[in-house]
């Protein structure tokens, strides 16, 4: 079956074509659902609205892009909003995260856990960045878009973001010398 | 020396160095090696994995939209609500043998006319498991994992494809209305689940799909007699 045919099965409220294009795409939105959310329960949430909006959305999705792409973009805008929504903010400690990273080689999994432990203990608008950015791959004028702020800020803020990452990391691995992120904000 | 402060060097990681910040870099083995620093952390980000949803996501998304009226209960597969529950490696391992199972019966159905459906038998439990797939080597339980989770992404489409393949031959999309492939269909998830707790025979979540599908095999079989069809194979 092809992917167009999976689409449109799930645009008619097939459940089992939504539940096909669930287990092909829920990593990648659970990811970066994940990422901007920095928080496993809110992630769970902010997840289910992605996927609610997208499969409302389907019949709308006419596959100008590719559908990878449009479900992408539905989840980062979900999680934006959602995120801005949330008026309280928990005090980051580094939590592992809960969810399986997927596929993995044994060598690169204690480096994935450090990086994202690192990001979950950014700040949130630097999180928001350098996930977008640097994680996701989307350009200043997209992020700009995304966050209704102009390219130039992002680009600053990104460096930032990068900097105050290079210095947790470096704190990952030699506790004495990490200066702590609660002092950030950007 | 003044170093270059660690912002200057991120915005670097991706712009051209000006010619004061070139200079410096070419000068500095330690502006030079933090630039380096930053330039592989970007990389290490962008190589970041997706992330497996945590057990139950499916499930609770699933009684969302049914709720919201997005997808219809009649298209709901059975059997698919537990399937996360694994947790340990001999259920990943005796699991795979029952999705190896699942996607060599919806190979019965892909690609085939819709009028292959009636005449053609179906696999014994011998070829349920004799599938080209079951040579692939699993190195780790994150590998058996992600291949159980192809399995079953494998086994979901082929069972949409059975019931298209159904809706086209003019008997309706529901599986009770086609009584010899529902039947047959029932006997080889009975024979690749028979299969799985022959691994695995102390697997509780194995031992419960098993009677599941025998449950609703009886439960089949029953239907069929009190409706006086017993021709139907």
């Amino acid at each position: 079956m092809t992917e167009s045919q999976l689409i449109r099965r799930a645009g008619d409220g097939d459940a089992a074509a939504v539940r096909a294009l669930y287990e092909r795409y829920s990593p990648r939105v659970f990811a970066v659902v994940r990422r901007i959310a920095g928080d496993d329960e809110l992630a769970k949430d902010y997840a289910q609205e992605a996927w609610i909006r997208a499969i409302r959305a389907l019949p709308t999705f006419r596959g100008d892009a590719r559908f990878s792409t449009w479900l992408h973009r539905i989840a980062v805008n979900a999680a934006l909003q959602a995120n801005r929504k949330a008026d309280t903010r928990k005090k980051r400690e580094a939590p592992m995260p809960e969810a399986v990273p997927v596929a993995p080689r044994s060598s690169d999994s204690l480096l994935a856990r450090r990086l994202e432990a690192a990001l979950d203990r950014l700040p949130e608008g630097m999180r928001r960045i350098l996930t977008l950015h640097d994680v996701e791959g989307y350009t200043h004028e997209e992020i700009g878009e995304m966050l209704g702020i102009n390219s130039g800020t992002s680009k600053s803020q990104l460096s930032k973001a990068r900097a105050k990452m290079r210095e947790m990391l470096r704190g990952l691995e030699n506790p004495a010398q990490d200066q702590g992120a609660e002092a950030w904000s950007i | 020396m003044e170093h270059l402060t660690t912002d200057a060097l991120a915005r670097l990681v991706d712009e051209v160095p000006s010619p004061e910040e070139s200079g410096h870099l070419e000068a500095c083995e330690v502006c030079a090696a933090e630039l380096d620093a930053l330039r592989e952390q970007t990389d290490q980000l962008g190589a970041l994995p997706a992330m497996r949803p945590p057990q139950g996501d499916w499930e609770a998304l699933e009684a969302r939209l049914l709720a919201e009226g997005l997808i219809h209960s009649d298209s709901v597969i059975p059997f698919g609500r537990s399937r996360r529950r694994w947790g340990t490696a001999i259920q990943a391992a005796a699991a795979l043998v029952l999705f190896v199972g699942g996607a060599a019966l919806g190979t019965q159905f892909r690609g085939g006319e819709p009028g292959a459906i009636e005449g053609g038998p179906l696999a014994g439990p011998a070829s349920l498991v004799d599938t080209p797939t079951s040579d692939v080597a699993l190195a780790t339980l994150e590998d058996a994992a992600e291949d159980v989770r192809q399995k079953e992404q494998d086994y979901i489409e082929a069972m949409i494809r059975y019931r298209q393949l159904l809706e086209a031959s003019g008997r309706g999309g529901t599986q009770g209305q086609d009584p010899a492939s529902r039947y047959a269909a029932l006997e080889a998830v009975m024979a690749a689940s028979q299969a799985a707790v022959r691994e695995a025979p102390a697997d509780p979540f194995l031992n419960g799909i098993l009677a599941s599908v025998s449950a609703e095999r009886q439960a089949f079989v029953r239907s069929l007699s009190e409706t006086g069809r017993d021709n139907w194979y």
